[in-house]
């Protein structure tokens, strides 16, 4: 009876312990997107997408757009938290391919040029965000995005979104 | 008790013939070794030292990595020096330079014509390629070039047609040398430069490849990628110039592979070599082996022996074929598609070398040794 106690005991331990360190991964994966001030809990209701928004925003519009993250074969810039946006629409390579970057749409650049918008994460003050995106907001390449901010437009066409906000989709 | 020292050099000098047939063997197996390291090394370090981690290259997105292919507006560096803070800038001038960088065919007055390496370059180059230094002559004017020190070689040609005042002719027309520079054995001293607007006006170009910018020492290239993201209509991209060189490190990764795949098949190659010269001279031994063991020897200082003449043999081919290495073969240009570069006989093509040597002296010298001492004495005693 007293080795069934030592071993009930004993199991019971392990189980404790290996409770104990599930809770622990789970927080530490979740934390860099949780404890981010620039992560929105829910996702805009009337949001536009990239290729909408580059025809129809207008300069200094309060916008919210929808994209995924590429266009290129490093979306992201390294030491600002800034990265580019593809219109959902745009098709990247199928897994199936076996293209090591699909996130640079190498089969669809033409569609790519109209599509795409520069996400600049900006503070309170409306200064740039320094770091890196991807440990900011949790995200990374085709990660499919909702950013909330003001567009910024120039004589060429080219739309950048100044975010103050991010709603990042679950999935990819 | 081993052998004495010098009963194993005797052995070596009583049959000269042999040893110096195998000592010529050895050092061409070592020499070989020591030219493809050299090889590599050279390949490694021109494509290393290319890159100056300061400087951040600006060029079509759509040419990949490849900047010959590249053109983008020749309002880019006005462009990119307005809009982006952070490029060294002293007494008024921008540390930016424009460039087009094209390979051609260029004749010599010879009439011999070969692939060459063109970099139209302005004033503000030389702030910005900072290894590059004009060691004769002067810098071009309208129709002058002035010739990297690699030059010759990338076009295959005699150095003396490369000579301060001789003409080069290319995108026809004449263009006279008015200098000659070096790079600190970077890739630009395969390069013939002359002046940008002499070039677009030779070529009819009016775009240029790449705008070379100059950050402060650990100057973040961050808002020239934020810049080149936005400005998405110019369709071009941010390089560090270091990161550029690395990538075409990774292009040339199966050649340098290869080159390793053949300092193996010439060490195998050295292998036999050595074995079949000490299996011959222990083969005509084996008396004297038997008497040896008879008298006392043990068979461990006998091997030890054998070993060691393998060994000196080895070292003496390491140091004839080191030393050929280092006097003639040291800084020869060798050809590549992106340009050319020296023969690198550095530290470690010499300690690869000459340790394979000794490698393969000693463990050529194992088998037979071994074969040997493994038979009876009384047999071998009787062997004639």
């Amino acid at each position: 009876m007293k080795v069934l106690n030592i071993v009930v005991s004993g199991f019971c331990l392990v189980l404790l312990g290996c409770a104990e360190n599930d809770g622990k991964s789970q927080a530490n994966s979740a934390k860099p997107a949780a404890a981010s001030a620039f992560i929105l809990a829910f996702e805009p209701a009337d949001a536009v997408a990239v290729g909408v928004a580059r025809e129809n925003a207008e300069n200094d519009q309060s916008i919210a757009v929808v994209g995924r993250i590429g266009g290129s074969e490093k979306p992201f810039v390294d030491g600002i938290a800034a990265f580019t946006i593809v219109d959902l629409k745009v098709q990247y390579c199928a897994d199936e391919e076996g293209c090591p970057t699909p996130w640079d749409y190498c089969c669809h650049q033409d569609e790519v040029k109209t599509n795409i918008a520069t996400v600049k994460i900006i503070d309170e003050s409306g200064k740039l965000v320094s770091g890196d995106a991807r440990e900011l907001l949790g995200v990374k390449e085709l990660s499919e995005v909702v950013v909330q901010g003001t567009a910024k437009r120039d004589a060429q066409g080219n739309l950048s979104l100044a975010a103050s906000k991010v709603f990042v989709r679950a999935g990819k | 008790m081993l052998l004495p020292w010098e009963y194993g050099i005797r052995n070596l000098t009583r049959r000269p013939f042999r040893s110096g047939l195998t000592l010529a063997a050895l050092s061409i197996v070592v020499l070989l070794i020591i030219v493809v390291v050299g090889f590599i090394r050279g390949l490694e370090v021109s494509l290393a030292d290319s890159g100056d981690p300061d400087v951040v290259l600006i060029y079509s997105v759509t040419s990949g990595e490849n900047i010959e292919s590249s053109a983008i507006a020749a309002r880019t560096p006005g462009l990119l020096t307005s809009s982006v803070a952070g490029t060294v800038n002293r007494f008024g001038v921008t540390f930016a330079s424009p460039e087009i960088y094209l390979g051609t065919r260029i004749g010599n007055e010879n009439g011999a014509v070969g692939l060459g390496l063109i970099r139209a370059v302005t004033e503000t180059s030389p702030l910005v390629r900072r290894y590059v230094r004009l060691i004769e002559g002067k810098w071009p004017v309208r129709g002058e070039v002035i010739v990297g020190k690699l030059a010759a070689a990338k076009l295959g040609s005699d150095p003396g047609q490369l000579e301060i005042g001789k003409k080069l002719t290319f995108e026809g027309q004449d263009w006279t040398i008015s200098g000659r520079f070096v790079a600190e054995g970077t890739a630009f001293e395969s390069e013939i430069w002359c002046i940008l607007a002499d070039f677009q006006a030779a070529t009819m170009r009016q775009d240029i490849s790449l705008v070379a910018l100059l950050l402060p020492p650990q100057g973040s290239s961050s808002e020239l990628t934020l810049f080149c993201k936005e400005r998405t209509d110019l369709e071009l991209q941010a390089v560090r110039e270091t990161d550029y060189y690395a990538a075409l490190q990774q292009y040339y990764r199966p050649v340098r592979l290869l080159a390793w795949m053949v300092v193996l098949l010439v060490s195998g190659a050295g292998l036999f070599a050595g074995m079949n010269m000490m299996y011959g001279s222990v083969a005509g031994r084996i008396r004297e082996i038997a008497t040896l063991q008879t008298v006392g020897y043990r068979r461990r200082a006998i091997l030890m022996s054998l070993v060691q003449e393998g060994v000196v043999l080895a070292a003496a081919s390491s140091l004839l074929s080191g030393c050929i290495a280092l006097t003639l073969l040291n800084g020869h240009a060798v050809r590549f598609t992106m340009g050319a570069f020296a023969l690198r006989i550095d530290s470690f093509a010499l300690t690869i070398g000459c340790g394979a040597g000794l490698f393969l002296g000693a463990l050529g010298a194992l088998p037979p040794a071994i074969k040997a001492l493994r038979e009876s004495v009384a047999a071998s005693l009787k062997a004639i």
